[in-house]
């Protein structure tokens, strides 16, 4: 019996032993989770109230020429100003259809911010590879600085936001070299049928009508669009969301007419191997009446032809639809800009910056490069004055009546391709319209 | 020879980093590609797999056909051209009575070293429509002929062969001449004893002897031509059109420019296939028996 008290006052012993033990294991947890609370917040506290721990955010962007450092450069000198603490590593944008983008993605080496267009947004929305910045629009006031008519380049068709914008709705404009005209004492034309006087006569007098950089196949794709805007103000952009067909009239009847031209002597020999540098030589040499290109030219063709240079109104069928058709521009924008990796160390900083440079890039274009179409409103002063042909778009865009896509805004990146290539055809003049719409026919997707 | 030929682990030791090697740079991929080509896919997210539909479209698209058509095209003119003028070249300079020999040997193979960027801004002048130098030499020949020689897509993929052609011939001429100064002196001597010309005893003797070099250079020059990008790339861009499109291009279009992986891998599956082909027909052909002197 008294060996089993013994036993027994030794089990009551051993159990108070192992509950005090546990009472004190618990307490040492909680001890130890209200440290690492205490700890979390005294972090959160310092680097709420002191965040100057350096960060390197790695950015894959554009910086090829004088449109793209400056910006940039102004963007990230004012960003130095704003956050001296982040330090961005740039990586200069291949021209490369974002291939190289994609194999990061792929490789899991994207970069912290980096450009995107359309088609990287829907790529990389798929695969995860994007950063949905919806919650953070309201950074620096992002959202309520964006003009209600770019919207359109800040929310996608999903209505998410996955890039903050900097560029606006840009244009294609027909540029034309107004002493060449007067000088061979021909009109500009505002109909089909003086745009074919012109062609002769400047062909006659050993003139180059129309100078486009053929060999980029997104000129062509303008060309086309051009025409067909006349008829059909949507354009492209019906045929990439398959509202229509190429054979339908509007479209048909603009390759119909490219073909007229282009055997007539529209473009230069070998126009389709012509780049940029030598189609736009061909104009400010003066050797070359007219050129296709982008808003973006305008500061160029100031420069290497001043007052000479002007833009005109795309030629209509007739003079009615030259009137009406007036204000339907081609090009136009889509969701881009900034966007930034979903695996990036502090998603919200980052996006921070993306929105910064977005804002700062677009403010230096707008007050230092001439250049008022941007996405979000600037609210200081412009200090370079706008060139003429800029006051002239500038003073035309509340009269836009409707816009396009350049063939890089396409949602459908098989449309795309298809276009691209059937328009450059077309260039050749010895590609058949039936043909051209036998090849857009099979890429149009199916009506969306 | 007997002792180490019994000995398997020795071969296998000898053998196994070759064999790695190949395993994972060249067996493993290909592998992967035609697995690929099965499959719906974009290249970053999870593809569906779709059996053998990327074939199916493939056989109904055009650019496919165009870019089969190219590849041949590409294919018999390089073929022809550089083994044709190299062989011409090679037994040239072979002749030790041929003046100069010396300089235009080292001359044929400059293009080789070349970058194919430089052959290419090179040709893309020569070619130009407007002051192109092959459109003024036919100027000052006085022949009306004056063409836009990588704008018309019937003539850019010929115009394009010429160039690779022209760039790789001289690495067919030092293969064939290598090939030429084997062949022993004294089946030369027999043949001239025998009152044969320079010219019989290179078609009866030269020739025959160096079969295994023309297949070796028949199998490079049309696998060459098949799977030709570089020079499409640069000086066309696939254009005008899709008319200098090859099998490679088509690849590269599909992946890279529309994002289609599955069917860009089944286009380089079929190009893979094509360059099998080639070779096991070539091979079947060429040099059946192994000429040893």
């Amino acid at each position: 019996m008294r060996k089993i008290k013994k036993a027994a006052a030794a089990l009551a012993s051993l159990s108070l032993i192992v509950v005090s033990a546990c009472g004190s294991n618990n307490n040492t947890v909680n001890e130890t989770s209200n440290t690492t609370a205490a700890t979390n917040a005294v972090v959160k506290e310092e680097a709420t109230a002191a965040p100057q721990e350096n960060v390197k955010l790695r950015i894959y962007a554009q910086y090829s020429d004088d449109d793209t450092k400056l910006p940039y450069d102004y963007a990230v000198a004012e960003l130095k100003k704003e956050m001296p603490n982040v330090e961005l590593e740039l990586e200069v944008q291949a021209q490369d259809d974002g291939q190289k983008l994609k194999t990061y993605a792929a490789t899991g080496n994207l970069p912290d911010i980096y450009q995107a267009g359309v088609d990287i947004i829907n790529t990389f929305k798929k695969s995860g590879n994007i950063l949905e910045l919806d919650k953070y629009t309201d950074l620096y006031g992002f959202k309520d600085k964006m003009f209600s008519s770019t919207m359109n380049t800040l929310t996608s068709d999903d209505g998410h936001v996955y890039a903050f914008p900097y560029a606006g709705n840009e244009f294609m404009l027909l540029y034309y070299n107004k002493e060449l005209f007067e000088k061979n004492n021909i009109k500009v034309p505002t109909t089909y049928d003086e745009l074919m006087i012109a062609v002769k006569g400047f062909n006659a007098a050993g003139v180059t009508p129309l100078a486009l950089f053929a060999k980029e196949k997104w000129p062509t794709v303008a060309l086309y669009d051009m025409f067909v805007t006349r008829q059909e103000p949507a354009g492209i952009v019906k045929l990439d969301k398959g509202q229509v067909s190429p054979s339908d009239p509007a479209y048909k009847q603009a390759a119909e007419k490219i073909v007229e031209l282009v055997k007539a002597g529209l473009l230069p020999k070998g126009a389709t191997n012509l780049n940029y540098d030598q189609a736009a030589s061909l104009f400010y040499e003066g050797k070359a009446a007219m050129f296709l290109n982008g808003q973006w030219e305008i500061a160029t063709s100031t420069e290497k032809l001043g007052d000479k240079a002007g833009w005109m109104y795309f030629p209509g069928v007739d003079a009615a639809s030259y009137e009406t058709s007036k204000y339907s521009f081609i090009g136009g924008g889509g969701p881009g800009g900034y966007a930034v990796n979903p695996n990036t160390k502090d998603p919200e900083l980052t996006a921070k910056v993306a929105a910064f440079l977005s804002l700062k890039y677009a403010e230096y274009k707008y007050t230092q490069r001439g250049n008022p179409i941007v996405a979000t409103k600037v609210e200081i002063p412009v200090v370079t004055e706008y060139p003429a042909m800029m006051k002239q778009l500038s003073d035309d865009i509340e009269k836009i009546t409707s816009t396009t896509a350049f063939a890089w805004g396409l949602s459908d990146a098989k449309f795309k391709a298809a276009i691209e290539d059937a328009t450059q055809s077309l260039m050749t003049g010895g590609y058949s319209v039936e043909q051209f719409i036998k090849d857009v026919t099979k890429a149009v997707p199916q009506a969306k | 020879m007997r002792k180490y030929l019994g000995n398997k682990t020795a071969i296998a030791i000898f053998t196994l980093p070759a064999l790695l090697l190949y395993t994972i740079m060249v067996f493993y991929p290909i592998m992967q590609t035609f697995f690929r080509s099965m499959f719906e896919w974009d290249g970053l997210s999870a593809g569906t797999f779709i059996w053998f539909d990327n074939y199916k479209e493939l056989l109904n698209d055009s650019v496919f056909h165009t870019a089969i058509y190219n590849g041949l095209i590409f294919a018999a003119i390089i073929t022809v051209t550089q083994i044709g003028i190299g062989s011409i070249l090679a037994f040239a300079v072979s002749d030790v009575s041929f003046k100069g020999r010396k300089i235009l040997r080292i001359s044929f193979f400059i293009p080789v070293v070349l970058s194919i960027t430089v052959v290419c801004q090179l040709w893309l002048s020569i070619y130009n429509s407007e002051y192109g130098l092959m459109n003024k030499l036919f100027d000052m020949l006085g022949i009306q002929y004056h063409q836009d020689w990588l704008s018309s897509g019937k003539s850019a993929i010929v115009a394009i062969a010429f160039v690779n052609a022209w760039q790789y011939m001289g690495y067919h001429f030092a293969l064939l001449l290598a090939g030429a100064k084997s062949v022993p002196e004294q089946y030369m001597e027999a043949a001239r004893i025998d009152g044969a010309t320079k010219l019989q005893a290179i078609v009866k003797i030269t020739i025959p002897m160096m079969a295994e070099t023309y297949k070796f250079c028949m199998v490079f020059a049309v696998t060459g031509g098949l799977n030709a990008f570089a020079n499409m790339y640069i000086m066309t861009s696939g254009g005008p059109g899709t008319s200098t499109y090859t099998l490679t291009y088509l690849m590269y279009r599909s992946a890279f420019r529309v994002g289609e992986f599955g069917y860009g891998s089944a286009a380089a599956a079929v190009l893979v296939i094509e360059c099998l082909l080639a070779t096991l027909i070539i091979n079947r052909l060429v040099a059946r028996e192994r000429i040893s002197y």
